[in-house]
């Protein structure tokens, strides 16, 4: 869906049991809203189902390639130019292994920060916001937002269940 | 400044519940908007004094790259390393900084996941601090090795010598520990500030301060905090926080085989990785509390940075303590039990000097090695035993002067570690003595420059407490005061 084209309905609220109660409500009618928080609260996740995300799986992989790649590019290099030092094996895996620990974390870490940020974009076209709703500055700091995407058949009762919970505005996107 | 209904300064007792607050935090008993503007007052223009004492870091700075530029221009010669003292101040230096690292992760990660609550109003400053350490600290190899710009020699890459690095070398396990922690540190440092990135960006967009909206939007990367982003981010920040965990306790002891590794006498132990952990994690907390007591009394931070947390800070440097003290006890009677002559003589050369004398203060003369050794375990095995004491650590005053003595003896453990063992190895004919030169000296008073700099920049330019983690802490604006089953 193109961002500009959002049809739906969109709440502040400031109190926090409000946005839970909200949430509860919209979940029932079986749509799943995107809630917007100042600061992350188990309450809300509680209220959303408890959302999960793939971000351990990517971990995991990547953690499991840096940890490949930090035993095979020293044992590839010592195979490549042998240097025998001391009757000392030429792959020798005990010091290889602290290049296969930090380049795990390494590549974990890495990855899991892009992962982050990519989730995060593809998540914005998945659930998209209402420019409006990006462009009110309160949400960073103590106001709670709730965003319905819907049919226009349906503006009206979620407008209902936002009123009826005490949100401080209501906004309507045809 | 926000109200404080409720806020009781004289508690002490932690309360791990998020609903209900911690006690001696102010932050908890204050609204989500509140924290923004406290924290936010912090960034506003600074006093005329904070510009001097910036210029004076800078002049420090200064006179390191001076002292550099000379070593560059005339050679390594001009330092006082030279043979058998291959190993002086710099590398020191590199193992005290990378040391002073240690507490920010440990803080940041550690403690996040044993869910230390005291940790919320510190761990950015410490994080940062890890940041600008380890900057410091990656800078005396290169500035160590006399030619710098070959240092990319260290990374294996292919090229026309048709070498590669020794991959079984401690000094390349080094390499890589070093860089790893450097990278993790700045990304776990830049994925706990994007939030406040965007509370900065959207506050100055609210405030009409299109400049400084400008500056912080692209940093916020479009941080919109909605549940989407919140659910990746925080099973982000969990992973990073799992992977840092062992990273504290890895890179140190990998800069302990540096030393162990060796033939050396003094440093071939097995005690060296875990003796050098604990000394790093004991020096880092006490560079936290050195750093953050002054800042929290020019900043009227005292309702934040509590005593309560400054207390916990000094329990762990009393633990880590101990660990130190037993770990030089334990290196002294190895030395006897191994009944190897070389481990003997190392371990009486270091407090006493040359074996001229069998009085302990006859005819030796004092050299560096023994005022190090008195030194180190002046500052860092008698001087935090007052900390045991309640009144001690209630008292901020003493408990700064304590941790900037244990600065000073950590810094000269490592200078008593590196300069004895290589001034005394097996051959007396190859023995030596080592002294810093001018350049050395002026490196060194550089580095603290370089990091206090950086440090004293950060803390106006970026929020020094991570505004979502004490709005997380603090109780939600909730309109009917009941929690629902399932709620937390």
């Amino acid at each position: 869906m193109v961002m500009g084209n959002f049809t739906g309905v969109w709440g502040i609220f400031e109190y926090m049991d409000e946005t839970t109660e909200t949430i509860e409500q919209i979940r029932e009618k079986g749509v799943q809203p995107t809630v917007i928080t100042p600061c992350p609260r188990h309450e809300i996740d509680h209220a959303l189902g408890n959302p999960t995300t793939v971000l351990p799986w990517i971990a995991l992989f990547f953690g499991a390639l840096g940890c490949f790649v930090g035993y095979s590019l020293p044992a590839w290099t010592a195979s490549d130019w042998v240097l025998p030092v001391s009757g000392k094996p030429i792959l020798a895996i005990p010091p290889y292994t602290i290049i296969g620990f930090e380049l795990t974390v390494l590549f974990t870490t890495i990855f899991t920060l892009i992962s982050i940020a990519l989730l995060g974009i593809i998540d914005s076209f998945r659930f998209p916001i209402p420019k409006a709703a990006k462009k009110y500055r309160r949400f960073q700091r103590d106001r709670f937002g709730v965003v319905v995407r819907c049919d226009a058949a349906n503006l009206e009762q979620f407008e209902t269940i936002m009123k009826s919970n005490g949100a401080e505005e209501v906004h309507v996107e045809k | 400044m926000g109200t404080a209904s409720g806020y009781d300064p004289t508690a002490g007792k932690v309360i791990i519940d998020e609903h209900i607050g911690h006690p001696g935090i102010k932050a908890t008993t204050l609204g989500y908007g509140e924290i923004n503007d406290e924290m936010l007052a912090m960034l506003d223009k600074p006093h005329p004094s904070y510009y001097l004492l910036l210029l004076g870091f800078i002049m420090a700075l200064g006179l390191g790259a001076l002292s550099f530029a000379i070593q560059v221009d005339v050679g390594i010669g001009y330092s006082g390393i030279s043979h058998p003292i291959a190993w002086g101040f710099y590398i020191t230096n590199f193992v005290f900084w990378i040391g002073i690292g240690h507490a920010g992760t440990l803080i940041s990660a550690v403690f996040y996941l044993t869910r230390a609550p005291w940790r919320t109003a510190i761990y950015r400053s410490a994080e940062a601090m890890t940041v600008f350490a380890v900057f410091t600290a990656g800078l005396f190899p290169l500035i160590h090795i006399g030619r710098p710009w070959l240092a990319f020699w260290l990374i294996p890459y292919p090229n026309e010598r048709m070498l590669w690095v020794n991959f079984k070398s401690p000094l390349l396990w080094d390499v890589f520990a070093v860089t790893t922690y450097m990278s993790v540190s700045i990304m776990f440092f830049l994925l706990g500030l994007i939030p406040d990135i965007a509370i900065l960006r959207d506050e100055a967009i609210r405030k009409g301060k299109k400049l400084k909206a400008l500056v912080y939007a692209p940093l916020a990367l479009a941080w919109r905090g909605t549940n989407h982003q919140w659910v990746h981010y925080m099973r982000g920040y969990l992973i990073f926080a799992a992977f840092a965990t062992p990273l504290v306790f890895s890179v140190h002891s990998i800069v302990s085989w540096d030393f162990a590794m060796s033939s050396v006498p003094g440093w071939h132990t097995t005690i060296f990785a875990p003796y050098f952990v604990a000394g790093a994690i004991f020096s880092g907390l006490a560079m936290v509390l050195t750093v953050l007591i002054p800042i929290r009394a020019v900043f009227g931070l005292q309702d934040y940075i509590t005593n309560h947390v400054i207390q916990s800070v000094s329990r762990v440097i009393i633990f880590t303590s101990i660990i130190v003290g037993y770990a030089y006890a334990t290196e002294f009677f190895i030395g006897y039990y191994s009944g190897s002559p070389y481990e003997r003589a190392i371990f009486y050369y270091r407090p006493f000097g040359e074996m001229q004398s069998w009085t302990l203060l006859g005819d030796n003369q004092l050299n560096f090695p023994q005022i190090a050794f008195w030194l180190m375990v002046f500052c860092n095995v008698i001087a935090p035993i007052p900390l045991w004491r309640w009144k001690v650590r209630n008292n901020p005053l003493a408990v700064w002067i304590i941790a900037a003595l244990i600065n000073v003896g950590m810094w000269f453990e490592r200078f008593n570690i590196i300069g004895s063992s290589l001034q005394h190895e097996y051959d007396p004919a190859s023995w030596g003595e080592y002294w810093p030169t001018i350049v050395e000296t002026g490196v060194t008073i550089g580095s603290f420059g370089f990091f206090f700099t950086l440090f004293t920049i950060f803390v106006k330019s970026l929020p020094p407490m991570a505004i979502m983690e004490l709005k997380e802490g603090t109780k939600p604006p909730m309109k009917n005061n009941v929690k629902k089953d399932g709620d937390g």
